[in-house]
């Protein structure tokens, strides 16, 4: 393990994605010791240029309220999003992988068709029907997503299992007589934790890019300030007020791109001599 | 600015005599959205009626003033007591398949093909005992009652004239010529691609000497608002009529070379912005609560910053705009002090209530927060719902809801656009059109049955006043602004909005100046 | 012989999917509030009992739910997309006129993304720990970071607002009437901003998958040994490595069709492309039950098809003759 943290230490990109992610995260604990009166209270006139004023550093939006308060909110919002539906796909997407690849035969086959089933609807419009279905709450958005998005790791979980289950230690747990179930928890799956840590990295990034994609067709909370949310109610408005949707867009990019930095990161780091199959 | 500007020049064109026209060009207006059929007799939806109600025509328009025009009626009378209406049509109007049009084609669109279809002509219709056709160039309409807006409505949207020798005998809605409809007006269908753009072209036979001026039309569909302001700029669309762009690409529009705006066209609609309030159940259900509401909203801010200054704030549920309107009635000024105490009143126990906005973009959805601010600052708690288009039908239209916000056309007359959401017998689940709110007040609505059937303008009058003044201090939903939306275009076009639907049917009198 | 079977197998399975798709969208879609009689009421202006009840019954909304699940699929199942009462026309004449749209935009977008992104990769790896491949790759990233429809938004402003180079929407000049040569410029000439703004993304991901598998590749046995043997590095790279390095690149394409198809839904409504993404999305909003049936149907047939298109070029271009999975 100590390993592991040299080589990841070694890597600027990836300290410069903890750097930034660390502080999104510091800006979501705080916003509310920062902000009180919350994202949505305006304060001002509408539509104040940035760096302008004192107080609102990033100005106001079209009522008046301030875009730097909406941004520290935001963040709380994308990430919980991001990390909640990254969490809910694990949990659809682990299981199912794990159980296709270690029994294999009927089992596979049937996993493995109701995984191609959902990766056949193209992913984005699957999750405007169902959201649009279940109308835009916070809830519904982040289970629309995950919905979408746990495919890919059922797949990447079974080819894992699949090549591990042929390595001698769990030949060895198997004559030692342990339970199916055992093995697979105990043996198999912390082994193949590594690119599933590096594919959860990448999927609250996309995560985060659906939440706005959806905000930005109309299909976020209105009661929740997030950035997409933010950029939606900004598009209209891109020419006369820029600055509405490039900062929470900004923020978005700032935020994706340390993920994805961690997560190549963790990617070298995990497979120092770069022996496996490339995986995205 | 140029909006003043634009209708001292228009005074101007009017009178300087008609030689000035020039005849020919294209012209390329944005249709928001795209319309689902443009076969008018069987939807009357918006965008279907701005390019439908070039193909077809009523039997009269309607001027800026809501004082009626000719149409395919060249002139009309009315006789004494109100029960007889007698049109002489045009001579030599053609259907755009060449066919002539002549009085039986009207006595089968009112009689027979929009009795069918069209549930708003239905309510007028229901006062009309028999229509009949004399002659080829002459109807007769003859009312059991003596129904006060009657005369308002046979413009194209409220009664297009559908040709006979199509639809006689037919299954309307499955008619296959519905998909290249034929109509007596100044344009002719040539051309729809769906997603792209639908195209009409000159009709050459048309009826009155020299129309319309344009050689062609081009309704473009673009779907999203960013882009549409967009395509203006860079001169891909020369019209923008109004709601199709948000406001504030509005103001920034206007503000360039070349843009002319006006709010002219809307006063046969006159949209009127309201919340309905759901008066059966929770909090809303008290007045006390309901007219807190009225108080605590902002509505100058909102007209101010959302809809960037236009419109104007409503005083109760009869538009400044239409016929029989008075401002003699409950002031309710923003004034967060009134409604607080009106709330300690009626013991408000924090409740909490659904706002739910109208799905129509970002102007809305603004709106709606910044209700819901003015609602917190008083004490009241409120949540944001959200739906889609059809997600908003349904819940309003089921009742689903505490405060939603909505807008109605008024028609010009109160009768046609006003009564239907106050009345008991409106009370009715499944439309959105409607008492969607439940107030019930049978003394009123004895007045508003009286008023309609009314032909007398004064008589009419002091029973509209009766009205409004009650049901203001009743506050059955919270009234909130009589909305405007510019039209706005490039200054070469002349004559676009000339009637009280605008860009709905104007296009026959549109030129552009070379 | 075997790839016809194995094609065969595929579209049988294919076709049990499909099938699937179909009966799971059809319950979805039901579930969402709202019909389409409503929608069309609550456009209309006005509406009573009557008129609602008259449209519920054309459009056959007043028969039991499974009956019109029966009905649509037996519909299906003799290939009959059904009829969208909303506009009046055929769902797969509605689809069919704008498929040609999105196959034009998709298939350019993909195109364009894998031919910038493999080179681009191949560059970087070339390049391995120098200037140039954190240059690459920083760009790659930042591609893959930015939202979608923020690029288009950006893209429009910049190069047809600003500069005024290029069309922000639409498929052509409407009302040009160009005919031949001049129309097919004129499509190109629509199409550059759309295509472009949809394949960043995508170039940014192949571009990732590239530069890493060129890296793998290159430390395997045999380059080694083709290096031994004093092959010159082009040689190597072009005729070994980049062979070898674009199965995984291939593999990962065709798993991102079905993105590539979604991601089209928020590119059409930016610059307005006539295509069925956009379909989709308003026939969603209008509760066209038929109609945005046959757009999943039709977008998951073309993820399908992709996919087989993509199995076969990996048998194409992968080293080992005859070789199986």
């Amino acid at each position: 393990m100590s390993d592991f943290w040299i080589r990841f230490s070694r890597n600027k990109g990836a300290l410069l994605g903890i750097a930034m992610l660390a502080a999104v995260i510091l800006v979501a604990l705080v916003a509310p010791l920062m902000f009180p009166k919350g994202p949505w209270q305006m304060v001002q006139r509408p539509f104040l240029t940035p760096f302008a004023t004192e107080g609102l550093p990033l100005g106001t939006d079209t009522l008046g309220r301030n875009v730097a308060a909406g941004l520290a909110y935001g963040a709380r919002v994308s990430l919980l999003v991001g990390l909640v539906s990254t969490l809910v796909a694990l949990a659809i997407g682990v299981p199912l992988g794990a159980v296709a690849g270690y029994y294999g035969g009927w089992v596979d086959e049937a996993a493995m068709r109701f995984t191609e089933f959902f990766q056949t609807i193209p992913n984005f419009a699957l999750a405007i029907v169902l959201v649009a279905i279940m109308e835009p709450t916070l809830t519904s958005i982040t289970l629309a997503i995950a919905i979408v998005s746990w495919p890919p790791v059922a797949r990447l979980v079974r080819a894992e299992v699949l090549s591990l289950k042929k390595r001698e230690f769990v030949d060895a747990a198997q004559l030692a007589g342990l339970s199916n179930r055992r093995i697979l928890l105990a043996q198999i799956l912390p082994n193949a934790m590594s690119p599933i840590i590096v594919m959860a990295s990448l999927m609250v990034a996309t995560a985060i890019l659906l939440e706005s994609s959806l905000a930005f067709l109309g299909l976020g909370d209105p009661n929740i300030m997030s950035w997409g949310y933010m950029i939606g109610a900004a598009r209209t408005v891109i020419r006369s007020a820029w600055w509405l949707s490039f900062f929470p867009g900004l923020a978005i990019v700032i935020t994706v791109l340390a993920l994805n930095l961690i997560g190549e990161g963790l990617n070298d780091a995990m497979n120092p001599h770069l022996n496996r199959k490339g995986r995205a | 600015m140029k909006h003043l500007l634009t209708t001292s020049f228009l005074v101007a064109a009017a009178t300087s005599a008609a030689q000035a026209q020039q005849q020919g060009g294209r012209l390329d207006i944005v249709v928001q959205p795209e319309p689902p059929s443009l076969m008018l007799g069987l939807v009357q939806n918006g965008p279907t009626q701005m390019v439908a109600g070039h193909i077809y025509e009523g039997l009269l328009r309607y001027d800026t003033e809501l004082q009626p025009q000719p149409s395919l009626a060249e002139s009309w009378e009315i006789s004494e007591d109100g029960l007889t209406y007698t049109f002489n049509l045009q001579d030599d109007v053609v259907w755009h398949d060449g066919r002539p049009f002549s009085a039986e084609d009207v006595v089968f669109s009112a009689d027979t093909f929009l009795r069918e279809t069209h549930a708003r002509l239905r309510v007028s219709l229901a006062y009309v005992e028999s229509i009949t056709a004399p002659d080829d160039n002459t109807v007769v309409f003859q009312l059991s009652e003596p129904f006060g807006p009657f005369i308002n409505s046979f413009e194209a949207g409220t009664m297009p004239i559908v040709p006979k020798h199509i639809y006689e005998g037919t299954d309307y809605a499955n008619n296959e010529m519905n998909a290249t409809p034929i109509g007596t007006g100044p344009f002719k269908f040539e051309e729809w691609v769906k997603g792209s753009h639908i195209h009409l072209t000159a009709n050459e036979d048309y009826y009155l000497e020299g129309k319309p001026y344009l050689d062609e039309v081009f309704f473009r569909v673009i779907p999203d608002a960013a882009s549409r302001a967009v395509a203006f700029e860079t001169g891909e669309v020369d019209v923008l009529p109004g709601g199709s762009i948000e406001n504030w690409d509005v103001a920034r529009l206007m503000e360039e070379d070349d843009v002319c705006s006006t709010g002219k066209g809307w006063e046969f609609l006159a949209p009127h912005s309201f919340m309905w309030m759901n008066n059966r159940e929770g909090p809303t259900a008290d007045p006390r609560f309901r007219q807190a509401v009225m108080y605590a909203m902002d509505r100058e801010f909102v007209r101010d910053v959302v809809w960037n200054g236009f419109g104007k704030v409503a005083t109760g549920p009869v538009s400044s705009r239409t016929n029989f309107y008075t401002d003699d009635v409950t002031d309710y000024s923003h004034d967060p002090e009134k409604a607080k105490a009106l709330l300690d009143e009626m013991g408000y126990d924090g409740t909490p209530v659904r706002v739910l906005p109208l799905p129509y973009g970002e102007t809305w959805q603004r709106w709606a927060e910044a209700v819901k601010q003015n609602l917190q600052e008083v004490g009241i708690e409120v949540e944001i719902d959200s739906a889609d288009v059809a997600g908003w039908n349904q819940k309003t239209s089921e009742w689903d809801y505490d405060l939603a916000f909505t807008y109605l056309y008024q028609y010009g007359d109160p009768a046609l656009g006003t009564a239907r959401n106050y009345i008991e017998s409106q009370i009715e689940k499944g439309s959105p059109w409607n008492n969607v709110e439940g107030y019930r007040n049978p003394e009123l609505d004895a007045k508003w049955a009286e008023a309609a059937v009314t032909f007398d303008r004064d008589e009419r009058q002091k029973l509209y006043t009766e009205i409004q003044q009650e049901i203001v201090e009743d506050a059955p939903v919270a009234w909130l602004l009589e909305l405007e939306f510019p039209t706005l275009y490039d200054c070469s076009v002349q004559d676009l909005v000339t009637t009280a639907i605008g860009v709905n049917d104007g296009l026959r009198d549109t030129w552009i100046e070379q | 012989m075997a790839i016809a079977s194995t094609v065969l197998g595929r579209l049988l399975k294919a076709a049990i999917t499909l099938l699937a798709i179909v009966v799971l969208n059809f319950l979805l879609i039901h579930a969402a509030p709202g019909d389409p009689a409503a929608v069309m009421a609550g456009e209309a202006g006005a509406a009573d009992e009557k008129f609602i009840a008259q449209l519920r019954e054309r459009f056959g909304l007043d028969q039991p739910l499974h009956v019109q699940l029966w009905n649509y699929v037996s519909n299906i199942l003799q290939l009959d997309l059904g009829y969208s009462y909303r506009q009046g026309a055929p769902v797969l004449d509605l689809i069919l006129e704008r498929l040609p749209a999105t196959l034009l935009l998709t298939l350019t977008a993909f195109g364009i993304s894998l031919l910038f992104g493999v080179a681009m990769g191949v560059a970087a790896s070339a390049r391995v720990g120098k200037l140039g491949d954190s240059a690459i790759t920083g760009v790659a990233l930042l591609f893959y970071a930015t939202p979608l429809y923020w690029a288009a938004l950006m893209a429009v402003l910049v190069f047809s607002v600003w500069l005024g180079w290029l069309p922000g929407f639409g498929y052509e000049t409407v009302g040009a009437d160009y005919t031949g040569l001049a129309r097919v410029l004129d499509i190109l000439k629509h199409l550059i901003l759309p295509a472009a703004t949809l394949g960043l993304f995508f170039m940014a991901v192949y571009t990732r998958m590239t530069r890493a598998s060129m890296l793998e590749v290159a430390q395997m046995d045999f380059v080694k040994t083709a290096r031994a043997k004093g092959l010159p590095d082009k040689v190597i790279r072009r005729r070994h490595i980049l062979r070898n390095a674009l199965l995984p690149v291939v593999t990962l394409a065709g798993l991102q069709a079905g993105q590539l198809v979604g991601g089209a839904v928020l590119t059409e409504t930016v610059f307005a492309w006539p295509g069925i993404g956009r379909l989709m999305f308003e026939s969603l909003e209008a509760r066209d039950y038929n109609t945005l049936l046959g757009v999943f149907l039709i977008s998951a047939a073309m993820v399908i098809l992709f996919n087989i298109v993509t199995d076969l070029v990996y048998r194409l271009i992968d080293p080992r003759i005859g070789a199986t999975r």
